[in-house]
């Protein structure tokens, strides 16, 4: 970790170049690779020209998608943790935990109950859960200004959570049909996951990009605290509410799409803030390719260790992010933001 | 206090006052020799396949523990007892004790995985049976209901009853043959990351392969388990047979054939181009269970193959 | 960042309550009364009033809660019958009934109530954080992912309550284990629980997706807690430990009012402060892995529990016998709302204690500060 600190000389823009070349290797590799019979050797010939309808299906149909949606995914929940931890000025706020899995989880126990399918999952149900379950815990939080506190913001996280996570094991407890179905969607995966799904998201992650752009220098200057923010002109409610507006639709497509995947919201800022310091552009900027290319690296993992099954994404996620939170918390004094 | 309350309270009460029935035969059960009486008149069913087999032979118990469904028992039982009569004791999460209580049994019908806590309290309320058989073969499901039909005393029906089910299967196998709709099959679910593939030793693939279908699983299910993990969408075509039953848990199967074929890799089986997916029921396809619902198995079959 | 308990500013006097200066004449402060030595020459032993209150009002409630236990259910009894039943009399079904079913499980009721409020306790105080659980830490995800295991059979024959008493152990040490360096207190530990129990979880669900929908059920009541599926050795082991833990606690309690306030001060009263808050951080972890086991993760008791003796006490002492007592009034009165509710459907006791205590836990962090801690 003493390494990570010295590299913050490493300049902003070496840095994402080098961030996005790896991005583009291991989109390469996700195209490579895969629980199949399809390996990378005949993915070349076939790019090459060679007649080859299998691996052409795989990796059109299959791979290319899933990793498309797995970049979407990584950068929604990279940039939503970097956002949440700056306006809440907490290093630890996680978007997972703060309600919007959930949140999503019960929306979609509900859904279940009401006659959908896992398989049929209608996209909006998990986004309206996890949006509501994100405000609610993050109304609780600022509502009382317990925001500036971190871990009673996570205490509020895992409070809302348990209640509805209670509230989703009551549902379950009556519908074995829905408990029998929702296992397979707590664990999170990209595996099946058409381009359709991303295009039904795609309208919020396009506005809350916009937003965050636009937001962005305000943000910044409210870093430097409230009053100087105030008077150059910002107006820091209005840019924490849209903030966190732009977090909950960010967190709730990439959790519609994929399910709950944890720990990556949580880490990927705290990494980049180890490369470039505290600076919300440059953290944003660098959190940009690193969440996707976590997610990516996540996602080959998980299609190639137990094949020719796959992994839950989300478990590879929890089981790699969980040992980094605790790195990162034994390491270093947690950085005030 | 409580504890020596508790302590007193095990030694005074006299339990065996509690299963009154002098005409006893001894059953094999997982929990050794048991006392069963004679002609049970007051039963209950902590298990969908004792249910079964005991209306299979014609005895209609008093109390059962609501299937996977909502809160009352699996549909297909309808046919044959007038639900409302019998007594739900909980769900197959949580046995409500008291109400096994209640209605003072004085047989008990357990599935074979019972909990040992649980079974030490059942067996103080009524004689309580529990198989000692493995679910995960094609054929455990007749050893679990000749035994829960013994415990009956009804040896001889369950024989005719399965007797009439191998008859009624061998005719749907020549049936089959004959139109040349035979070959192997693979059941599976579908879940949003792929399907998951029922184990080729299960209940319902039993039943399958007495028609002449063959039921795999392609090795991809571990010894032990129901079914597989979830297979890889990369590797559809592992699963791409003659048949293809789609189990779902809906009450409407179309909707999860939809589902299935939103999937273009699902689309690309020559199993689902030739038209031959049936979704059955996964409440009684995903189940091990008895003759009532090998007959809807069969019913499933009849329809799909030879319509 | 953690705030300091305004409790620090409760009279200084109530920290020498077990060593008065021997002044004469020797009057006990308003509020409490003095046992022992009148004449000044020994210890004495300062008792408050208020507490003395509270204990026996939460012990009645406690008693009529059970009362009320062993008399209603799938089937209701008259309280006079039940008391007959408890004495071996009446007819043999409703001996059964009081004497096997119910008495037992409003035991391990009572048992588990009060330890996971007891450990609650000890370590809210501890993180000088009224939300702070074992349950927090990890302990509770790690029990439930080795149940689940036992249940659902990877390759283990331990019992599933001798498994959750493992998982809850290996939990803890994990958690100490990458806690440690930066010491016991505060964010970093709570860091590293949480850490631990999304592993733990994660790897839960990964084996309840693996299996099927019998062998889910099956282990169902270790994923959300319940008094259902007790077993008799997992209960004695607690009723052991927690009457051990009890004792343990009362001791710690000067240290543990002392501990609520900074550093400086515990350690300027004399207090050997990390040793104090390992000792009581061990207990807390201790208690919740013997309850864990028995009645699987019902940790919002633990919230719950100490939340009530703290509104009923004063701020002077941190209420440890009040704490364990509330929480086994919650937890019997959480059981028999489970009971009874849906009968002839019984609602595992975790899910009642999360939908009533999620609330208050949203409630409490809602709620102006000026409240005590």
């Amino acid at each position: 970790m003493k390494a990570l600190t010295l590299t913050r000389r490493v300049d902003t823009r070496t840095l994402i170049v080098s961030l996005l070349t790896a991005l583009v290797a291991v989109s390469v590799v996700s195209l490579l690779i895969g629980a199949g019979s399809v390996s990378p050797s005949r993915v070349v010939a076939m790019l090459l020209g060679a007649d080859d309808a299998d691996a052409r299906f795989v990796v059109w149909e299959l791979r290319a998608p899933r990793t498309l949606i797995g970049l979407a995914v990584g950068m929604a929940l990279g940039v939503s943790g970097a956002l949440l931890q700056a306006v809440t000025r907490n290093p630890l706020a996680e978007p997972g935990l703060l309600g919007v899995s959930a949140g999503a989880a019960f929306a979609v126990a509900l859904a279940l109950v009401l006659g959908a399918s896992a398989a049929t999952l209608r996209i909006p149900v998990a986004q309206m859960g996890a949006l509501a379950g994100c405000l609610c815990v993050l109304g609780v939080a600022r509502w009382r200004g317990v925001g500036n506190d971190p871990v009673r913001l996570v205490l509020a996280g895992a409070a809302f959570s348990a209640l509805l996570g209670a509230l989703t094991s009551l549902i379950l407890f009556f519908d074995q049909r829905s408990a029998d179905e929702i296992r397979f969607w707590v664990i999170g995966s990209l595996a099946g996951r058409r381009l359709d799904d991303l295009l039904a998201v795609l309208p919020t992650i396009v506005v809350s990009g916009v937003l965050i752009a636009l937001l962005a220098r305000p943000l910044a200057a409210l870093a430097l605290g409230e009053r100087m923010a105030s008077g150059l002109g910002h107006h820091p409610r209005l840019i924490r509410a849209l903030i966190i507006l732009c977090v909950a639709l960010l967190v709730g497509a990439a959790t519609a799409i994929a399910g709950p995947i944890a720990f990556v919201g949580l880490v990927v800022p705290f990494v980049a803030r180890a490369f470039v310091g505290p600076d919300i552009r440059r953290t944003l900027w660098v959190s940009l390719p690193t969440g996707p290319l976590i997610v990516l690296v996540a996602d080959i993992v998980s299609r190639v260790v137990v094949a020719p099954s796959e992994l839950p994404l989300g478990v590879l996620t929890a089981l790699f992010g969980a040992p980094v939170l605790v790195a990162v918390v034994r390491a270093r004094r947690l950085p005030m933001l | 206090m409580l504890r020596s309350v508790l302590r007193f309270g095990l030694a005074s009460v006299v339990i065996s006052g509690l299963v009154a029935n002098a005409q006893a035969r001894e059953v094999n059960t997982a929990f050794g020799e048991v006392d069963v009486p004679d002609a049970p008149e007051r039963i209950v069913t902590l298990y969908e396949g004792a249910l079964d087999a005991s209306l299979a032979v014609g005895v209609t118990p008093l109390g059962a523990i609501t299937s996977r469904g909502v809160d009352t028992v699996a549909d297909y039982f309808g046919e044959h007892t007038d639900l409302s009569e019998l007594q739900i004791v909980g769900v197959p999460r949580e046995t409500n004790l008291e109400a096994v209580l209640r209605l003072e049994p004085d047989l008990i019908l357990a599935p074979a995985e019972l909990p040992n806590e649980q079974y030490q309290l059942l067996s103080r309320i009524a004689p309580t049976v529990v198989p000692d058989t493995n679910p995960l073969t094609q054929d455990g499901w007749r050893e679990e209901s000749r035994f829960y039909a013994s415990v009956l005393g009804k040896e001889d029906e369950i024989e005719r009853v399965l007797a009439e089910l191998d008859e009624r299967a061998a005719d749907i196998k020549s049936r089959i043959e004959e139109a040349g709709e035979g070959g192997n099959a693979y059941v599976v679910r579908w879940m949003p990351g792929g399907p998951m593939i029922m184990s080729s030793q299960l209940f319902a693939t039993g039943v399958l392969a007495a028609t002449g279908i063959e039921a795999e699983d392609g090795g991809l299910v571990a010894e032990g388990r129901p079914h597989s993990d979830v297979l890889s969408l990369e590797n559809l075509s592992q699963i791409d047979g003659d048949w293809l039953f789609l189990a779902t848990l809906n009450e409407d199967g179309e909707q999860a054939l939809e589902a299935a074929r939103q999937s273009s890799a699902f689309e690309r089986l020559n199993v689902v181009q030739a038209g031959h997916v049936v979704p059955v029921d996964g409440q009684v396809w995903s189940s091990t269970s008895g003759p009532l619902a090998a007959n809807v198995i069969l019913d499933d079959v009849e329809q799909a193959l030879l319509p | 960042m953690l705030k300091q308990d305004n409790a620090s500013l409760a009279p200084k006097k109530a920290m020498f309550n077990g060593a008065m200066p021997a002044a004469s004449p020797l009057r006990a402060p308003d509020g409490y009364w003095r046992l022992g030595d009148r004449d000044g020459t020994g210890l004495s032993l300062l008792i408050e009033k208020r507490s003395v209150g509270v204990n026996m009002l939460l012990a009645v409630a406690l008693l009529l809660a059970s009362v009320a236990y062993l008399s209603l259910g799938t089937t209701a009894l008259d309280p006079r019958a039940v008391i007959q039943a408890l004495a071996g009399q009446g007819d043999m079904m409703t001996v059964f009934m009081v004497q096997e079913l119910r008495l037992p499980r409003l035991v391990a009721g009572c048992l588990t109530g009060g330890a996971f409020a007891l450990a609650g306790i000890l370590m809210q105080t501890l993180a000088r954080n009224r939300l702070a659980t074992p349950g927090i830490i990890g302990i509770d995800n790690g029990a439930t992912a080795f149940a689940v295991a036992s249940v659902v059979g990877m390759g283990v024959s331990l019992a599933p309550s001798a498994m959750a008493l493992t998982g809850a152990v290996t939990a803890a040490v994990l958690t100490f284990g990458l806690a440690t360096g930066s010491g016991t207190q505060g964010y970093r530990f709570i860091i590293a629980g949480i850490g631990v129990g999304a592993v733990f979880g994660a790897v839960t669900q990964l084996m309840l997706a693996r299996v099927g929908i019998d062998t889910a059920n099956a282990a169902y009541p270790w994923t959300v807690g319940s008094l259902n599926a007790r077993s008799g050795g997992s209960v004695q082991l607690l009723g052991i430990g927690l009457a051990v833990g009890f004792v343990l606690a009362f001791g710690l309690a000067r240290s543990l009012t002392i501990l609520r306030f900074s550093e400086a001060t515990a350690r300027g009263l004399g207090v050997s402060v990390n040793a104090r808050r390992f000792q009581i951080l061990m207990l807390s972890v201790v208690l919740t892995a013997l309850a864990v086991a028995v009645a699987g993760p019902v940790g919002m008791v633990g919230l719950i529990g100490p939340e009530i003796a703290r509104a009923l006490s004063t701020p002077r002492h941190v209420p440890v016998l009040a704490a364990t007592l509330s929480g086994a009034l919650v937890m019997v009165l959480a059981d028999l709302l489970g009971r009874t509710m849906m009968a002839p459907i019984e609602l595992p006791v975790g899910i009642i204690t999360a939908i009533v205590g999620g609330p208050w836990l949203l409630w409490i962090l809602m709620r102006p500060q000026r409240s005590r801690p």
